[in-house]
């Protein structure tokens, strides 16, 4: 299935909008690490739920973690995405902790729950870079 | 005068327009159209009023007090948890009355939630919108850009999960389904009246979001409620036998404004507002007679039926096939068709209808129902739990 290239693209701003500028700076995936504790965080957030340190930076992951759940819609109101339908969106954890949100080209039945994945960004914007998950 | 939250409070009137696609009310007359029709059911006028929570949306305080004429607005708050609020605001307006600071509020919800999306030729038009809360960033930033832009989507997210996490049965919903439509055929009021549902449809359906089929999913409507809640001394003086709020809770997710980080995915806002409210009520689950639970999604209903303790989790499935929930069962739940088949009013027909069970009013009447439980449930799982009854 060839990916999308018209699909919505936001405008995030704030502490969402420096989370995408790292993954486009370093053309990977980041994600927001404590300075105090080390702990990983996503979506991006002030302060460390852990220890409240409001100290942190975005680096990049390793890039591998495994399938917690999946959408699978079969229809969607962008019109780039609906084509696809039906596609599934995957959530997935990552080896360092959080979740995140991620494209995939694999079809929904090829997907297991569990199953093990590398995750990349694709630059959409000066602002903005979506996730995509594949199979190693 | 100070007296208790928990049954010091009632709901004495209630309003409702019809529910509809399309039509010519502008959404503003939807919403006053409802808020008359409560005063008026209620006894009062609108000089009575001296608290208003007004729908998340749509109008203010400010403009509604100017309409209708309520000439001293002594407290408002506005709750902001989507398909949650009109169940939490119970709570809050049975704060501000325990404490003084009004004696008898306006509780209103309203919206053009059918024509906003599908304009028809007749509908009046309107550039006001909903207010999405603390959702819309998270589905503006996180989620739109995959295409995922409509709720069933989102809950998809975890219900899928519930799926694949107790072997959940393809069909588990279909009784939530079937039986909102079996009520609705005996609600003048519902969207679905006359239009019922066998299961040969329920099963041919396309998905919309797996495991969401076409008839899991709610009507989109144009309609308003509203009710009239006051202190349980003034409730005994007006026309019709008060609906005592009895408890009530509210509870959020962590976090409340993102899913996919959430420790246990299908932890939801009503498993910590559950236990709080059947607390403060002084009651247990087998104490009521029935269930009004929030049901924008069919799946939604079996995840808050387990939160409710009316099934261990993951078998609300044979709970709602079982016949509890029919007319008949032990739990007679949305017994006027609720948001999958009377209409879409963000919960507060729920309101409506359980108000209506304790006077003995409902058009599908359960016999000597003295306690009601409602349920809220909106954004991205905030949860809220009323439970009402006859005064004793
Ligand atoms: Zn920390």
């Amino acid at each position: 299935m060839s990916r999308p290239t018209k699909t919505y693209v936001p405008s995030p701003e704030w502490i969402v909008l420096d989370w995408h500028h790292a993954c486009i700076e370093t053309d990977a995936l980041c994600i927001q690490q404590c300075d105090k504790c080390g702990r990983w965080r996503h979506p991006p957030r002030r302060c460390c739920p852990d220890c409240f340190s409001d100290s942190y930076e975005f680096r990049p992951v390793a890039g591998t973690g495994s399938v917690r759940s999946l959408a699978v819609s079969h229809r969607s109101l962008d019109p780039g995405w609906n084509e696809r339908a039906p596609y599934a969106v995957l959530l997935v954890e990552l080896d360092e902790g959080p979740s995140v949100l991620a494209a995939t080209d694999l079809c929904p039945a090829e997907i297991e729950i569990g199953q093990p994945v590398d995750l990349t960004t694709e630059r959409r914007s000066d602002d903005f870079s979506l996730v995509w998950a594949n199979p190693r | 005068m100070t007296s208790d939250v928990w049954g010091g409070c009632a709901i004495v009137g209630v309003g409702e327009t019809d529910y509809v696609r399309g039509g010519d009310r502008h959404v503003c007359d939807l919403i006053l159209d409802a808020a008359i029709e409560a005063i008026s059911d209620a006894g009062l006028t609108p000089a009575h009023i001296d608290g208003i929570i007004p729908p998340p949306g749509y109008m203010s305080t400010e403009e509604i007090a100017a309409h209708l004429g309520v000439p001293d607005v002594a407290y408002h708050a506005s709750i902001l948890m989507g398909g949650a609020s009109p169940t939490a605001s119970l709570q809050t307006a049975a704060m501000a009355i325990a404490a003084g600071v009004a004696d008898t509020f306006l509780i209103c919800m309203g919206w053009n939630g059918y024509s906003a999306l599908r304009p028809k030729p007749d509908a009046r038009p309107t550039k006001r919108t909903m207010n999405l809360g603390p959702m819309g960033e998270t589905v503006r930033n996180l989620y739109a850009p995959y295409g995922l832009m409509s709720a069933a989507q989102h809950y998809s997210l975890y219900l899928r999960h519930y799926v694949e996490r107790y072997g959940v049965p393809e069909d588990a919903a279909a009784a939530v389904a079937l039986t909102c439509r079996d009520h609705a055929q005996l609600n003048r009021k519902a969207l679905m009246r006359g239009r019922p549902l066998t299961r040969d449809e329920y099963d041919a359906a396309p998905f919309i979001a797996e495991p969401l089929r076409k008839f899991d999913c709610c009507v989109e409507t144009d309609c308003a409620t509203a009710i009239v809640v006051t202190s349980i001394e003034r409730a005994r003086d007006l026309p019709h036998p008060p609906a005592v709020y009895l408890g009530g809770a509210e509870g959020h997710p962590q976090p409340a404004d993102e899913i996919a980080n959430r420790p246990d995915l299908l932890e939801l806002g009503i498993h910590r507002a559950a236990p709080r409210a059947f607390a403060r009520a002084g009651i247990a689950p087998t104490d009521v007679d029935v269930l009004e639970i929030y049901d924008c999604f069919t799946y939604v209903v079996l995840l808050q039926l387990e939160a409710l303790g009316y099934a261990e989790p993951g078998d609300a499935a044979s709970f709602v096939a079982d016949g509890n929930i029919g007319l008949e069962g032990r739990y007679p739940m949305n017994t006027h068709g609720g948001l999958l088949s009377q209409g879409h009013c963000w919960g507060l027909n729920h309101v409506v209808e359980a108000t209506r069970q304790l006077r003995g009013t409902a058009d599908a009447q359960v016999p000597d129902a003295e306690v009601a439980l409602v349920t809220g449930y909106g954004d991205l799982g905030d949860g809220s739990v009323a439970i009402l009854g006859k005064d004793r």
